[in-house]
């Protein structure tokens, strides 16, 4: 018998906390009363289907029609914002090579020495470089079923695969085997198969980056998750590289990227 | 490959949500923010705090996309009874009581608690109008004082001159009756996973 089990029947009151339910749904119990009946919902699906019939009741009867109010989804962006995680100085090392500003020191990494053993040359760079490309944020997608059925994205990914005018890079790591794919098409749209990067601990993520081409920033594109698969993004702006890391889940502000990245250029 | 968030439902709105799409909050916030604004505002009858109510209902909404269970209810409701508990928990804290009761003892008179009137400029109104008849005067106005006034039933029993037993009763019965009314007019009334 579970502990909640137990409360409920020692107490002997489910037709009490039955009569609960209406007040409990409209947030008009109090503390002790609330706790009950959460119990109460674990162990009795009926209540709580009770329960979710009240409050969607409530939902009709709070719609007034409003607008949003003004202003508020600014400072809503600006928050969430603030709270997205930022590239580890490990990475941000690795991104320094891709700086345009060509006195910059190289800084010294094993991870961007690994890179840049792998960079495509400069004329590969110059001519990724000449791709509109736009970076438009943190835009990932619904991953892709692998079920063999035809799927509209990965016929999408394949044809951007095959246009001439997409951009292609392999992001690799050291010490690790696997490769993930990114592509760009000439319209902006990116596709990442990352379906090769080995499953994380659930409390762990990863992140997709972007260097933004003019300027040497380092963009987040998106979380991925810890098991990701096909994923799309889309770019705005002019991207010299792409690179996934590995960082807490979910989207905490991060260290450093002890577990590598893996990188790839254009 | 853009996604046409508008065109997304709901439940996929909170999965594109918990990858992190902004986007898609984007599209959460044009369809409910609204609603989620008005309940805060009738709650704390005050602007600013309604504001402060939507950012923060929208913001746990991105930080903790998976405390939405689309098999419990739509996301609509499940904002809503965000905004509400929060705006209550406000509400129950003495401060802000004794500010709200300053309030309310100049604007009762002309505010009230009529829910009919509430909702007069939403689309279903009517129809929500009618399912209030339904009910008898007790249990309309024990709903709406504990939805719209944000007391407790025990509070609720008090103000009403009632048993406690007999409000929360009125509270269950009258949810029923309402829902049972409101499927009757060919309205569905969360009907769960979107």
């Amino acid at each position: 018998m579970s502990d909640n089990m137990a409360h409920v029947e020692r107490e002997g009151d489910a037709y009490d906390i039955d009569e609960l339910l209406g007040a409990y749904a409209l947030d008009a119990v109090d503390d002790d009363e609330r706790a009950r009946v959460e119990d109460y919902l674990e162990i009795n699906p009926r209540a709580a289907e009770e329960v979710r019939q009240h409050r969607e009741v409530a939902t009709m009867l709070a719609f007034t029609g409003m607008d949003a109010p003004e202003g508020v989804w600014s400072r809503i962006e600006e928050e969430i914002e603030a709270s997205a995680p930022e590239p580890g100085p490990e990475l941000a090392m690795v991104f320094a090579l891709d700086r345009p500003d060509p006195s910059a020191p190289a800084p010294v990494s094993t991870l961007a020495t690994e890179r840049a053993s792998r960079r495509a040359p400069v004329w590969l760079l110059g001519a990724a470089a000449a791709l509109a490309l736009f970076v438009a944020g943190a835009v990932l997608v619904t991953a892709i079923s692998d079920n063999g059925r035809s799927d509209p994205l990965r016929d999408a990914y394949a044809a951007a695969e095959s246009d001439r005018d997409s951009v292609r890079t392999e992001l690799v790591a050291e010490g690790s085997e696997a490769v993930a794919i990114g592509l760009i098409d000439q319209d902006g749209h990116g596709y990442l198969d990352a379906s090769a990067l080995p499953p994380l601990d659930s409390a762990l993520t990863y992140q997709l980056w972007g260097v933004i081409a003019d300027n040497g920033d380092v963009v987040s594109l998106g979380i991925l998750g810890r098991t990701p698969e096909l994923e799309t993004f889309t770019v705005e702006s002019e991207v010299a590289a792409l690179a996934v890391t590995i960082e807490q889940s979910p989207g905490v502000i991060s260290d450093g990227n002890p577990d590598g990245a893996f990188v790839g250029t254009f | 490959m853009k996604h046409d968030v508008s065109e997304m439902s709901d439940g996929a709105l909170a999965v594109a949500i918990g990858r992190y799409q902004q986007a898609a909050l984007a599209e959460a916030y044009r369809r409910h923010a609204g609603a989620v604004f008005g309940l805060a505002r009738r709650l704390l009858t005050d602007h600013a705090r309604a504001e402060e109510i939507v950012q923060e209902v929208f913001v746990r909404l991105w930080n903790e996309p998976d405390r939405f269970d689309p098999d419990r209810g739509t996301l609509r409701s499940f904002l809503l009874a965000n905004a509400h508990g929060r705006s209550v928990d406000l509400i129950r804290s003495e401060a802000s009581r004794r500010r709200r009761e300053e309030r309310e003892s100049a604007q009762t008179a002309d505010a009230g608690y009529d829910i009919a009137r509430e909702v007069w400029d939403m689309a279903l109104a009517g129809h929500v109008r009618d399912a209030m008849e339904v009910l008898h005067d007790g249990e309309r106005a024990a709903i709406e004082l504990a939805y719209f006034g944000g007391l407790t039933y025990r509070e609720v029993a008090e103000q009403l001159g009632d048993a406690e037993g007999t409000v929360k009763s009125r509270i269950r019965s009258g949810l029923k009756k309402l829902r049972a009314e409101l499927t009757n007019s060919g309205i569905t009334v969360g009907s769960g996973a979107e």
